[in-house]
């Protein structure tokens, strides 16, 4: 008897010992676990500072041996960790199992007959309280679920809907608002569907006869020169070459004719800052030059707005809104603060200025902001935003009108509003612009897409050909020369198409890809930005890379060439500015002191950046004197 | 191009392991080092033969405890079988395949003609089910490793009251009804996901599965074999079958003396104490409650798949489709997110988000189908459940209630007839 009264004594410090060795390793482990948690051995301050040097000197031995020696620590210490984390839940369970023995063992020892429980429970009280929780839990179940699918929002099915939304007033049997018809005095609709006025005249192919610039001042305010363009000589023309008449430049192409451009400013300090204003209204959008009239957009959820500046001193000279237009949204589409209401760049042929907005409303307004004609396209869905800018060219203005529920590639007659042509694509949504070239004689629209890269006839909208290339959310727009037709995406590839019935890709690469910059060919050279900050020039006809440099910062706007130079802006703000060449040759890095995502536009003498909060008129002093 | 190819490829792991992001990974050397890194290898799957002495260890330890339960009546055989089944099915085969979890392989097969299960898992699945058709329990018993590690961890147990078990009673068949749905939707394995043992016998994985573990095996020194008897969605179904087994372990050998020994005995309040004469419900109204129960059943049926049906979106928000899905259409601003690599991944694989939402919508559509059939199923239960109070059968015995004994034998001890 004795025995076994030590035996249970035993047993019961046994069971004392063991639980209290299970906790403290319990909690030893709990300890570790916790600092592992806290701890990010690769992400210590001296490791990521020795990094940043390492990047700015990649050859230093000094250095590899630093960071090899600190990440070895810091593998050592997580390996330990790992170790002791293993030991720990060994010797907890060995502990466990030693409890567990001991308990059982003491429990059979100390055994005795317990009193049986007498049946004291009314078993009909059991059932009837039993029946009550059950219904009631049961109840509170099905209730709560149907609560919850109440307040749960069903986003594919607002996906769905939305899209619907769309498709509807997406038919081509659109209203046109066609406003101040009447009031539109000293401007006639000729029978041709020519107009007259006191400065422009429509000719009856529809060539636009547009004001030209003058001069080569840059700041000698633009005669006008009334300068016909050919119908059917579809060749870029002076009118064009000579202003910056859409996003990247005449037809798009990336590629500006002027000259005198600065290459050295900084807005913080305003060296060759002529003029710098604050912008009212939010609009990624880049600015638009027809002579002395600057063009651009802003949009928030109260309103759209076309602006128009005097370039030469930044005056505003009108503003107008895109109000009152049939089939408009009442509420703004959702989209990211990335791309914003008024991501499109507006565009002008020196006549009118046509813009369009992420609510599908499109505008045109003459130069003087007078408001031609509106009308809505339907709410494109379009989960970032409609991005894709407006480009024109005689009597049409050419929309890229890739949404989520398929692809479009819109003519619209300039002087109504009225559909041209309107031409159903394979084509994904997409956030690129088109761009227009001469390809064999015939002028085309080029259009970059997932899959598809397509070229149209810009007349009758027919396709002319197209190449499946691209995947994922296509932003960059393609660039044309020499007979070739570039386009690249991130994720994707960067390719070189020989356009034609059979298109071929010449050659490709996917070592850089831009995300939304678009590409720029010039000189047998072409650039590409990345969002990463990756800036590249290969040879255009191979595809060999000919130079990078990498930026901190990304780039969201495009590469611009003008005078054998490339701009380029960077997130932060910041132009680098190389010569086109086949060696890197950089020819300044000047600042803006804003963060800016869009692409510049030029004049003679001149650069004009928009940056988050304002728009800035750059001119270097010298050509100022001029 | 190949680290996003990396990442394509470890995405199913990552979404499978996704605690473990709280882990450290190490990158590769920022440059470049005359080190090769070497292919990564994937470890052989079990071979055939070895599979099938699982199964076959599993058929032995089946048969011995229904022998011990049974025929011998012997709590200590039990108790090594149990010991047994922990070390082999726990530490040295980590808790997988086991019975509980084949409950989705069998629903997904079910569901999804591409999915051929292995005769090994169905094995699993079938086997402790063929048993306790027969014998009771038994695979609860002995050959549990979820069980065994609970039931061999029991120290002071207390008596919970009956209408609270009972009400708890629900949980099982609700985590029955989620985990064929998750399982059949091809959404999860939810049961394996949220075992709290595995982690243990493990030795390793997500912390918070491991103090799951440790805090239901301290829960269960007090309140016996808490994930039996509250969780366990296999027991749930094991509890069914068992109610028909015709040889049921038996507190007293030949003839109850109602001694009352046995009461205390069991320490999962499984053991049925006779009726006594007060107790006796009335005929009458119990006839009326039976009918009005016989007529809520099918209304907790068509409210339950109704609102089952309602409740497939949030229901369908566990898919990792559905959820990229929703995630891209509510906050498209996550794009730019290069953190977030569910969507960096799904950027790289340069799927459209109207092919992603369509796949969605047929995974949403296959959740409607579910959820109201897993709506009507829960309405069935709880009907059954609450009828189940007002059916009386006459007991004259102490004697174990076949559906919630895990034939643990250990109130064979206590009953003195021989
Ligand atoms: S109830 Fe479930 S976990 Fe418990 S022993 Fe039975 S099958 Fe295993
Ligand atoms: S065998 Fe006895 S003690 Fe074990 S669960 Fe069944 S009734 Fe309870």
């Amino acid at each position: 008897m004795q025995d076994t009264q030590d035996n249970i004594k035993l047993f019961g410090n046994l069971i004392t010992v063991s639980g209290i060795f299970c906790l403290a390793v319990a909690l030893l482990l709990l300890i570790n676990y916790w600092h592992i948690r806290q701890t990010k051995p690769l992400e210590t301050e001296a490791l990521k500072s020795l990094v940043q040097q390492f990047q700015a000197d990649p050859e230093s031995e000094a250095l590899k041996k630093d960071i090899r020696s600190l990440d070895l620590l810091a593998r050592k210490a997580f390996f330990t960790s790992q170790w002791q984390i293993k030991a720990g839940a060994l010797l907890l369970l060995f502990g466990a199992i030693a409890f567990a023995t001991c308990l059982r063992i003491y429990h059979t020892m100390k055994a005795r007959i317990l009193e049986p429980l007498i049946d004291g429970v009314d078993s009909k009280v059991t059932r009837m309280l039993s029946q009550r929780w059950i219904l009631i839990t049961g109840g509170l179940l099905l209730g709560s679920a149907l609560v919850v699918s109440f307040l749960t929002t069903d986003y594919l099915k607002i996906y769905e809907e939305t899209g619907t939304v769309v498709q509807a007033p997406a038919e081509p049997a659109v209203k046109v608002a066609v406003v101040d018809k009447d009031e539109k005095t000293g401007r006639q609709k000729t029978e041709d569907g020519g107009q007259e006025d006191g400065k422009t005249v429509v000719g009856d192919a529809g060539a636009l006869v547009i004001p030209a610039k003058a001069g080569t001042s840059p700041l000698s305010s633009a005669g006008v020169l009334v300068t016909p363009a050919k119908a059917g000589a579809p060749s870029l023309n002076t009118d064009f070459r000579n202003n910056h008449p859409s996003f990247r430049g005449p037809w798009g192409q990336g590629i500006s004719y002027h000259t005198g451009i600065p290459v050295d400013w900084d807005g913080p300090t305003e060296k060759n800052i002529k003029w710098k204003v604050a912008l009212t209204k939010k609009g990624n959008n880049s600015p638009v030059i027809w002579s002395d009239k600057l063009f651009i957009a802003g949009a928030d959820n109260e309103s759209e707005v076309v602006y128009c500046f005097n370039r030469l001193d930044g005056k505003l000279l009108w503003e107008q809104d895109a109000k009152d237009i049939p089939g408009s949204p009442a509420v703004p589409p959702k989209v990211t603060a990335d791309t914003g209401l008024s991501a499109p760049s507006v565009t002008t042929d020196g006549q009118q200025v046509y813009a369009i907005f992420a609510t599908g409303d499109i505008l045109a307004l003459d130069m003087e902001g007078k408001r031609i004609w509106a009308k809505s396209l339907g709410v494109p869905d379009n989960h970032y935003g409609h991005s894709s800018s407006l480009i024109c060219w005689k009597d049409k203005v050419i929309i890229q009108f890739d949404t989520n529920k398929g692809g479009r590639l819109l003519a619209l007659n300039s002087l109504t509003g009225e559909i041209s042509w309107d031409t159903p694509r394979k084509a994904k949504i997409s956030w690129s612009s088109p761009i227009m070239a001469e390809i064999d004689g015939k002028l085309q629209i080029i259009t970059t897409s997932s899959p598809t890269v397509a070229g149209y006839d810009f007349d009758s909208g027919a396709q002319l050909w197209a190449i499946d290339c691209l995947s994922g959310e296509v932003g960059p727009s393609a660039a044309f020369a020499d007979g070739l037709v570039y386009a690249a995406n991130e994720y994707a590839r960067l390719a070189a198409i020989k356009p034609g019935p059979t298109p071929v890709i010449v050659w490709e690469s996917d070592e850089y890809l831009p995300e939304a910059a678009s590409l720029a060919v010039s000189n047998g050279l072409l650039f590409i930005a990345t969002s990463y900050g990756m800036f590249a020039c290969y040879d255009s006809k191979t595809g060999k890379k000919q130079w990078e440099k990498e930026y901190g910062q990304g780039f969201y706007g495009s590469p611009m060439i003008a005078e054998g130079k490339v701009y380029v802006m960077d997130r932060s703000g910041a132009m680098h500015i190389f010569k086109v060449d086949r060696t890197l040759t950089s020819l300044g890095d000047p600042i803006l002191g804003e963060k800016s995502v869009v692409t510049p536009a030029f004049a003679d003498g001149a650069i004009y950046l928009k940056g988050e909060k304002s728009l800035f008129g750059i001119e270097t002093i010298r050509q100022q004197k001029k | 191009m190949k680290w996003l190819k990396i990442i394509l490829f470890l995405l199913p792991l990552l979404l499978a392991f996704s605690d473990l992001e709280a882990q450290q990974r190490f990158p590769k050397p920022e440059f470049h080092t005359k080190y090769t890194q070497p292919t990564p290898t994937t470890p052989e799957p079990r071979g055939v033969g070895m599979e099938f002495v699982d199964v076959l260890v599993l058929l032995v330890v089946l048969s011995l405890t229904s022998w011990f339960a049974i025929k011998k009546r012997s709590r200590n055989g039990i108790l090594l079988l149990t010991v047994f089944s922990a070390i082999y099915f726990g530490f040295y085969r980590n808790g997988c395949i086991c019975s509980v979890g084949s409950v989705q392989n069998v629903a997904l097969a079910f569901a999804d003609p591409k999915y051929v299960i292995s005769l090994y898992a169905l094995l699993f699945f079938l086997l402790p089910l063929i048993f306790s058709l027969f014998f009771g329990r038994v695979f609860c018993g002995a050959a549990c490793p979820l069980g065994a590690i609970q039931d061999l961890l029991i120290y002071k147990p207390i008596t919970i009251p009956a209408w609270l078990r009972k009400t708890l009673g629900f949980i099982p068949y609700l985590y029955l009804g989620l985990a064929v749905l998750y399982a059949a939707t091809g959404t999860e394995f939810i049961i394996c996901r949220y075992d709290p043992f595995i982690g243990i016998y493990r030795m390793n994985g997500p912390h918070l599965m491991i103090y799951l573990g440790i805090a239901f095996l301290l829960m269960g020194l007090f309140i016996a074999r808490p994930y039996c008897r509250f969780f366990c969605p296999f027991g749930a179904i094991l509890n069914v079958f068992s109610r028909f087994s015709r040889r049921h372990l038996s507190v007293f050998p030949t003839k109850c003396i109602q001694c009352k020994l046995c009461t205390t005995a069991c320490p999962f309040e499984a053991i049925d104490f006779p009726d006594e004469e007060k107790t006796k419900p009335d005929t009458k109204s119990n006839t009326r409650r039976f009918i009005l129960y016989m007529a809520l059943i099918p209304v907790l049926m068509l409210a339950g798949s109704w609102i089952g049906s309602k409740s497939h979106v949030f229901l369908s928000k566990a898919h990792p489709d559905v959820y990229l899905a929703e995630l891209l259409i509510s906050h498209p601003e996550l794009k730019t997110d290069s953190k977030n690599i569910d969507i960096q991944t799904f950027l790289a694989s340069g799927k459209s988000l109207e092919t992603l939402v369509a796949e969605a919508q047929v995974i949403r559509d296959k959740f409607y189908t579910g959820s109201w059939i897993l709506g009507a199923f829960l309405g069935l239960v709880i009907g059954l459940m609450a009828m189940n109070q007002i059916i009386f059968r006459r007991r004259e015995d102490y004697q174990a209630n076949k559906g919630n004994c895990y034939s643990c034998g250990r109130c064979l001890d206590y009953c003195p007839v021989e």
